[in-house]
């Protein structure tokens, strides 16, 4: 490495040797030293690691077939495959290493590469106006949601049956989390993953569509505005508290118009990796929370993508390729489909805000207060020492109400604020942060109580009606502060005219 | 022009000047100047601007008023708006302004604000003397990474290689810098062993008892309710967990902490206590 | 990839023209092969032929496994192509003799012969089924990929030689062309949209190959005389092979025996 250095000092160039060096370090405990996508780290990443050797790339700007370009290589490896665990290297990696490094990745595959290099097609702009329901209906007409699903949450017909070149599970993409796109989110990145398709998958390329006039060049374009609308404008930020407003009637079901006002949180949520069994393959990546009060009540509404209502049989082939894929790194998959699952975990003692509950389901020492509910569907109220280990309440008192409709579960909690068990409880007081946490599964995945997705702590904090003294405080201290410079200014004048006004600008002197 | 050099030349406005300066220094310069050099950066917390900002003005006072001549220049400005009738509309818009501006200040003080409960944390808690690994009790003082002293280094770290890519590369991420792809689910972030605050202070048997012991192992002050990191001796082996660590420290081009020489290897420099031929630099080499 | 082929178009007309690519409107078909018209290669230009031929029949011993009932109650406008429910034709077996096994010459073609690709051989989708399911190809031929179903298809070629490609064809009318550069016995073919269609193409160097029909005959024309490995690959059943000597204007026979599945 230091003789590369060393030359790449003198002559700003690395060679595809240079390249194999850096590969070795960097790349290979996933993709394996000889390109195979076989490397150490390989078995338990789903999306598995890109085998070289095969020359086929999903994200490339050449058509349907054809090996991608040294710069569709150069940009993956910048800036990653986003939802998966490659991860961006131009933080790491110069441009001449990441370029040293594209070489050397051809080599795996000289067969493909040695003839000329892949032309990318040409991309040209996105046409302007507002294309979103023009999109929709070409997204209908192509029929997308066989897959994507009708909302886009990656629940179509067709998604249990998707396999890869290899024979691995692969699930469509989200449309409504486009920040994990593998190619980029921008309205031009979509529609060039709608012109190549992206090889080795079930997506395919609409070139031909194209050419053959089923649809215009412009429609494709509104299908990708289409697409890129039904996310959120921004990535979500994941932020520490979850406000529960006040309001005067706390909507009871999941489809209550009045959520829609509510402001909403995202938690994200990753694979369980801590404790036995562990579970890299997590199909819940992250939750909407959203919670209102009324002073005497809580209502809590958790919403996901989930594209299966587990146990669903039509699920069952995708469970088979799961188990037969993510062959076991802690013992093998359930072979039956159980339940979609949510707990939510309270901190059991949250007047001890210095301490809390171990965030993975408590501890035998310290529980946690959780609310366990499955898609049957029901909720129970209970204390959780360890994921798994629950142990109901009597006279529970939380109540949900649940709903499934387009890949998306809706789940509403609600609870009295106050309880008559101090001890297991948390008291819901106004006016604090209580910490939370979740626990979902996909019971269609072969997930369970422990193979699942987990969130860290979070809070949920029940706003207070607005004390007096805040609208009291500025006023005083406007009048104060005024009063203040009142008097600044009659004592200054009073002592300039003392002065018989003789001060003259030194700006003037000079 | 001259009225450029005019304003430039008094003292108030240097002043001024100075003020804006220092601010944007701290808020946008901090923040943005390292990474054109690629050395990491991040904002600065509003507190600590404000403290910095509090220094500035106490260094300008002192330097516009250690002159008579120039601290009356100073003034001048700030009588001026004072008294002058030609100010007079200045004048009363900041009489206006400045109270408006401290009443929102002091809303935004006393308003219901959505804090978090309070997380206080020591990133590198004071280690046990002694730990029990699986039973057996292991003295971490002193104590040595014992795969540098026996078999191939190279073994060595393919075995770390192997066990770092099939448990610790969702959190701590394939550049060792702490962003797996599962570390945005968890807080406190995963440790970045790029950084030169992390293993790079630390000796290996601080490591290995972080690694073996996880989260839960931590005393309370390390808030072992939050840590997402396992208990890997739940996992792996002793020889895993020290393979890993080795791995660690190659692969993202630290030395490990050593421990004080004892005075027989003082006298004897050439004793196995003496650090390992010294790590390739970086394929990162860059930075 | 898409290397448009000139060969001996005119020349292979007439021998294109006899069947094995006309079944698209009877979606009852159990396959893509055809009866005793088997398929077999274009006349090629440039290699060298002759008129020798290789023909048999394929015998099925054993109990043939049901084949799959296929659910199509999602896709009304293939659903409604068929009057009783349809199945994935894996094995079509008739009067112990099976079809759509794919008959080719392996070996004894003179190396380095080079074959011009004939015109193109066509896949149609026509109710949810690939027709016909198993055929054969040469080296750069196109292969003309046809949707006579009112739905979204994908065709995806999942090749381990060849470069694969995946293209979408969203609604009836709609044809595409693709050929493959390098010889590869079998190429599969797939839809995702419908996971259960799967079809299969024998890509050769030479035109020397015929697929089974119902009644399990098959014949390669106009071969030189010469020895030749024969191979036959059925999807299921894997793939056999013998050997044949043709003199000049001959016919051999080489019939095959495929026994079910053990149970």
């Amino acid at each position: 490495m230091a003789a590369a250095l060393l030359s790449f000092a003198t002559t700003g160039k690395l060679s595809a040797q240079d390249g194999k060096t850096i590969y070795n370090k960097w790349c290979s405990g996933c993709h394996g030293e000889t390109g195979a996508g076989d490397g150490v780290g390989a078995k338990t990443m789903l999306p598995h690691p890109r085998d070289f050797t095969k020359a086929v790339y999903k994200i490339r700007t050449t058509a349907s077939g054809e090996i991608p370009t040294d710069d569709d290589l150069r940009r993956i490896v910048e800036v990653g495959m986003p939802g998966t665990a490659m991860p961006e290297w131009k933080s790491r990696l110069s441009a001449a290493e990441i370029g040293a490094v594209v070489q050397y990745l051809k080599t795996f595959s000289p067969n493909s590469f040695k003839g000329a290099a892949a032309k990318a097609i040409a991309i040209g702009k996105a046409p302007g106006g507002d294309g979103v329901a023009d999109g929709k209906a070409v997204f209908q007409k192509l029929e997308c949601y066989k897959c994507h699903g009708l909302a886009g949450r990656a629940d179509g017909k067709s998604a249990p049956t998707l396999k890869d070149d290899y024979g691995n599970p692969i699930r469509p993409a989200d449309l409504t989390e486009n920040w994990k796109f593998r190619g980029g989110n921008s309205v031009s990145d979509i529609y060039t993953r709608l012109r190549t398709g992206l090889d080795g998958t079930p997506m395919p390329s609409f070139q031909d569509a194209v050419e053959n006039k089923l649809i215009t060049d412009e429609q494709l374009w509104r299908v990708a505005q289409y697409v890129h609308s039904l996310s959120p404008e921004k990535t979500p930020e994941s932020r520490e508290v979850v406000r529960a407003a006040l309001a005067q009637k706390l909507p009871a079901t999941p489809d209550d118009a009045a959520w829609a006002t509510v402001e909403r949180f995202w938690i994200p949520v990753v694979g369980q990796i801590i404790a036995k069994p562990r579970w890299f393959a997590p199909a819940v990546d992250g939750l909407w929370v959203q919670a209102l009060h009324d002073g005497r009540s809580l209502a809590l509404r958790v919403s996901w993508d989930d594209p299966s209502k587990s146990p669903d049989p039509i699920w069952d082939e995708w469970l088979g390729r799961m188990s037969k894929t993510l062959t076991d790194v802690d013992g093998p998959l359930a072979t039956q489909q159980g339940p979609d699952r949510l707990v939510v975990q309270w901190a059991q003692n949250p007047s001890d805000e210095s301490k809390r509950p171990y965030f993975l389901g408590g501890d035998t020492k310290s529980p946690v207060y959780a609310w366990r509910w499955s898609s049957e569907p029901k909720v129970e109220e209970g204390s959780e020492a360890g994921l798994g280990h629950f142990t109901a309440l009597p006279n529970g008192s939380v109540t949900q109400s649940a709903r499934y409709a387009d890949g998306q579960w809706q789940v509403v909690f609600t609870r009295p604020l106050a309880s008559s068990d101090t001890t297991k409880v948390p008291r819901f007081g106004e006016g604090r942060a209580i910490p939370i946490a979740f626990y979902a599964a996909d019971g269609s995945s072969g997930e369970d109580e422990v193979r699942g997705a987990v969130s860290t702590w979070y809070a949920v904090y029940l706003d207070v009606p607005t004390p007096t003294r805040v609208f009291v405080a500025p006023i005083a201290m406007i009048a104060l502060s005024a009063g203040l410079g009142m008097l600044l200014v009659t004592r200054a004048q009073k002592n300039g005219r003392a002065n018989g006004a003789t001060d003259s600008s030194p700006m003037e002197e000079r | 022009m001259t009225r450029l050099r005019l304003f430039l030349r008094h003292p108030f406005w240097q002043a001024v000047l100075l003020l804006v300066v220092s601010y944007l220094a701290f808020t946008v310069g901090v923040r943005y100047v390292p990474p054109l050099f690629r050395v990491a950066s991040a904002p600065v917390p509003g507190s600590v601007v404000l403290q910095y900002m509090f220094i500035a003005i106490v260094g300008i006072l002192i330097f516009v008023s250690s002159d008579e001549l120039r601290w009356r220049t100073f003034k001048q400005p700030l009588h001026a708006t004072l008294v002058d009738q030609d100010k007079r509309w200045l004048r009363g818009g900041l009489l206006v302004a400045v109270p408006v501006l401290l009443g929102f200040a002091t809303y935004q003080q006393a308003r219901p604000k959505v804090e978090a409960p309070i997380q206080l944390r020591s990133i590198h808690p004071a280690p046990p003397g002694q730990i029990t690994f699986r039973g057996k009790a292991m003295q971490l003082s002193g104590l040595e990474n014992p795969l540098r002293k026996s078999g191939s280094m190279a073994d060595h770290l393919r075995e770390g290689k192997r066990v770092y890519y099939q448990n610790c590369i969702a959190c701590h991420g394939d550049r060792l810098d702490g962003a797996g792809h599962y570390a945005h689910g968890f807080s406190p972030a995963p440790a970045n062993f790029s950084d030169n605050g992390t293993i790079a202070q630390l000796t290996e048997s601080y490591v290995f008892w972080r690694v073996a012991k996880g989260g839960p192992g931590l005393p309370r002050e390390g808030t072992p309710w939050n840590s997402a990191m396992p208990v890997w001796e739940n996992y792996l082996t002793e020889d895993e967990i020290w393979s890993v660590v080795m791995f660690l420290y190659d692969q993202a081009g630290w030395q490990p902490r050593r421990w004080e020489a004892s005075p027989e290897e003082r006298k004897n420099p050439t004793g196995a206590k003496q650090p390992a031929a010294p790590n390739a630099p970086k394929a990162g080499g860059a930075k | 990839m898409r290397r448009v082929m000139l060969g001996a178009v005119a020349l292979a007309a007439g021998i294109w023209g006899c069947g094995g690519k006309s079944s698209g409107s009877d979606a009852g078909n159990t396959g893509g092969s055809t009866g005793a018209v088997p398929q077999s290669g274009g006349g090629g230009a440039g290699g060298p032929t002759g008129n020798a031929t290789v023909s048999g029949v394929i015998h099925f011993t054993g109990t043939a496994p049901t084949n799959p009932k296929i659910d199509m109650s999602q896709e009304s406008a293939c659903a409604g192509k068929y009057t009783s429910p349809p199945t994935d034709p894996q094995y079509v077996v008739k009067d112990g003799k099976l079809g759509n096994v794919f008959v080719y010459v392996d070996s004894g073609v003179p190396n380095g012969a080079k074959y011009s690709a004939a015109a193109a051989d066509t896949i149609d989708q026509n109710g949810c089924l690939y027709h016909p399911r198993i055929f054969g190809a040469v080296v750069g031929e196109d292969i003309v990929i046809k949707n006579s179903d009112n739905v979204l298809h994908n065709i995806k070629a999942v090749p381990k030689v060849n470069r694969g490609f995946n293209i979408s064809q969203p609604s009836a009318g709609m044809t595409s062309k693709r050929t493959f550069a390098s010889p590869e016995v079998m190429v599969p073919l797939e839809c995702n949209v419908h996971g259960w269609m799967h079809a299969y193409v024998g890509v050769l160097p030479h035109p020397f190959f015929a697929t089974s029909g119902e009644d399990g005959s098959f014949s390669i024309k106009n071969l030189p005389a010469g020895t030749y490995t024969i191979k036959a690959w059925h999807e299921k059943l894997g793939t056999q092979q013998t050997t044949v000597t043709v003199g000049a204007g001959e016919t051999k026979t080489a019939d095959f025996t495929f026994s079910g599945p053990k149970a």
